[in-house]
């Protein structure tokens, strides 16, 4: 029996991943949710920008009766064995490969003109389990694996979504204002994930390198457009215009997308660049 | 020239476990395909091999030339060939040379298929003495495959970064197309391109160097055994894998007005023999139309 000054000392040497809060066994070299490794220190900028985890090649972590192993560093590919009973979301382009005997179906989401309109993904597939599928994107990246707990909100750039667990709700948020909505570089849209009484698994994929930082009440900082990738739901944004001069050659103006706290805002280093006005 | 590894050395032997050539093991790297010696395969629960680790600078042995590839993320492979020694190349690849290297042009057997399946018709070829190096525009990883007499690959056009002069270039139909129909107007697509490229080495051994975008993969298929991937994922295949397109239809539950979006366009393919796929790819074409016709092809409608 184990006495309750040992469950203690077991319950302290419990290793908490700094990336995604979950708690692992002391032994573990990768968080068993988020797969970031537990044997590194946390990498923050003097700005407060912390790096999403580089995850180590091979490194595996589950989600329900599902694994994901993430294989490669230049252009990881996250190869899901889908466990029986569970099922994940995509857009069906991102699929690599498959064991021919996934079963394919679709995912119903409304609002499915003004997601064609708005250039957002019109059909999201779903592959169930039992079997193995693997998923990649285009060019050089970082994939960055978000466990949502439950009652928690995201929203994230259109198409940046590489995968999702079926038990995470799928919707999408208009943008807000014409100015961002012309100058903000995000289109009208932008997906939303949201988790009820479960919780659930989001994967994206960020060109380039990714970064995160979590803003307090009222604060705010400017980013590229292009550059945005994901944020708490609890985070503004808006779009402001910088003037700049250039004498007697008269000026142009750039946007910038400023992010007004509280929450956690997502960006990827190689971005998409949206010209001056 | 000969691509036979160093002999090893008494008492010791190292088989390389990408390209299975045999070294005494001293080295860091493997003589013939630069692959790091020693390193512990790493093959996914599925048997994809990832590409051994290659380390920067990791040298290649080729004859009395010699190779050595140059950085991570687009690496560069630096030849430095012997007087008798050659390679050929599409000319874009080029990244620099040494004056002493002679440079001059290499025509291709079958020039009109060719240029009207877009494919290169002529390569550039360099004789040594001298250095000479290639890099393409991606970043993603270098293939090295070194052929040995009678062994012949099928590549997807444009993967080529240089081959030596002992791998003979030809090509074959991939033979997988299909068409659409939008009115009057009939139009065929090819997701593989109309050809592969067919690598092989007929008296001496030789080496080819593939450049892939983002990672690359390995699988060892066994004989019937299958698998579907995207077309445009494909780099390489043994001429003893087959090809058919697969059309899969997910289980929408309700008619869509767009057709295209009730079908994912595969590539089926079949052992025995290894596949490599790399892990960025582009899109694959599909204009939604109704498909008139196609290559044999397998069909699952869930």
């Amino acid at each position: 029996m184990v006495q309750p000054a040992q469950a203690q000392n077991e319950a302290v040497e419990r290793l908490k991943c700094n990336w995604c809060q979950g708690i692992n066994l002391k032994t573990a070299l990768s968080c068993q949710f988020c797969g970031a490794p537990l044997d590194l220190k946390d990498v923050v900028s003097e700005s407060g920008w912390r790096e999403a985890p580089r995850l180590k090649d091979m490194t595996e972590f589950h989600i329900s009766n599902s694994t994901c192993q993430v294989e490669g560093e230049i252009v990881p590919v996250a190869e899901i064995n889908v466990g029986q009973g569970d099922a994940f979301y995509f857009e069906h382009h991102v699929m690599l490969w498959k064991d021919p005997t996934v079963p394919m179906s679709v995912l119903q989401l409304p609002g499915g003109m003004k997601r064609v309109l708005a250039g957002m993904p019109f059909i999201i597939s779903i592959a169930q389990g039992p079997g193995r599928v693997a998923f990649s994107r285009d060019a050089t990246g970082e994939l960055v694996v978000l466990p949502l707990h439950p009652g928690m909100e995201l929203d994230v750039r259109e198409h940046a979504f590489l995968l999702a667990s079926a038990n995470i709700t799928y919707s999408f948020e208009r943008i807000k204002g014409l100015r961002n909505i012309l100058f903000g570089g995000q289109g009208m849209y932008m997906d939303r994930f949201v988790t009820t009484n479960q919780s659930g698994l989001l994967i994206l994929h960020g060109y380039g390198n990714v970064f995160e930082r979590t803003l307090k009440p009222g604060e705010s900082i400017l980013v590229e457009p292009g550059a945005f990738l994901y944020k708490d739901s609890t985070v503004q944004m808006n779009v402001q215009m910088q003037q700049l001069s250039t004498g007697i050659f008269g000026g142009s103006a750039m946007s910038l997308a400023q992010m007004i706290g509280p929450g956690r805002v997502g960006i990827q280093s190689m971005y998409v660049h949206h010209a001056t006005e | 020239m000969s691509a036979a590894p160093s002999a090893p050395a008494a008492g010791r032997s190292y088989t390389c476990n990408w390209c299975g050539a045999v070294s005494d093991g001293t080295s860091l790297s493997c003589p013939s395909c630069g692959a790091t010696i020693n390193v512990k395969e790493i093959v996914t629960p599925t048997g994809w091999i990832e590409m051994p680790g290659r380390k920067d600078m990791a040298k290649l042995q080729i004859g009395k030339s010699s190779c050595q590839i140059e950085g991570l993320y687009v690496p560069a492979a630096d030849f430095n060939l012997s007087p008798e020694d050659g390679v050929y190349f599409a000319h874009h690849v080029l990244l620099w040379k040494e004056n002493s290297v002679a440079i001059s042009m290499m025509s291709m057997k079958g020039a009109w298929k060719r240029a009207f399946a877009g494919m290169p018709i002529f390569m550039t070829q360099a004789k040594g003495p001298g250095h000479i190096a290639f890099s393409r525009d991606l970043p993603g990883e270098l293939l090295a495959l070194p052929l040995q007499p009678g062994q012949a690959v099928d590549v997807r056009e444009h993967f080529l970064l240089v081959a030596t002069d002992q791998v003979d270039y030809g090509w074959t139909n991939t033979n997988i197309w299909f068409n659409t129909k939008n009115g009057d107007e009939t139009e065929t697509h090819y997701p593989l391109g109309m050809f592969l490229d067919r690598f092989s080495a007929s008296k001496m051994p030789g080496l080819l160097l593939l450049h892939a975008s983002g990672n690359v993969f390995v699988r060892q298929l066994a004989p019937g055994q299958s698998i579907l991937i995207k077309p445009t994922a494909l780099i390489f295949k043994d001429p003893t894998v087959s090809m058919q397109l697969h059309f899969e239809h997910p289980n929408s539950g309700w008619n869509l007005w767009m057709s295209y979006i009730q079908r994912y366009l595969w590539l089926r393919v079949t052992g025995p023999g290894r596949i490599a796929i790399q892990s960025a790819f582009e899109p694959v074409e599909d204009n939604g139309q109704t498909i008139t016709n196609h290559s044999p092809a397998t069909r699952q409608q869930w």
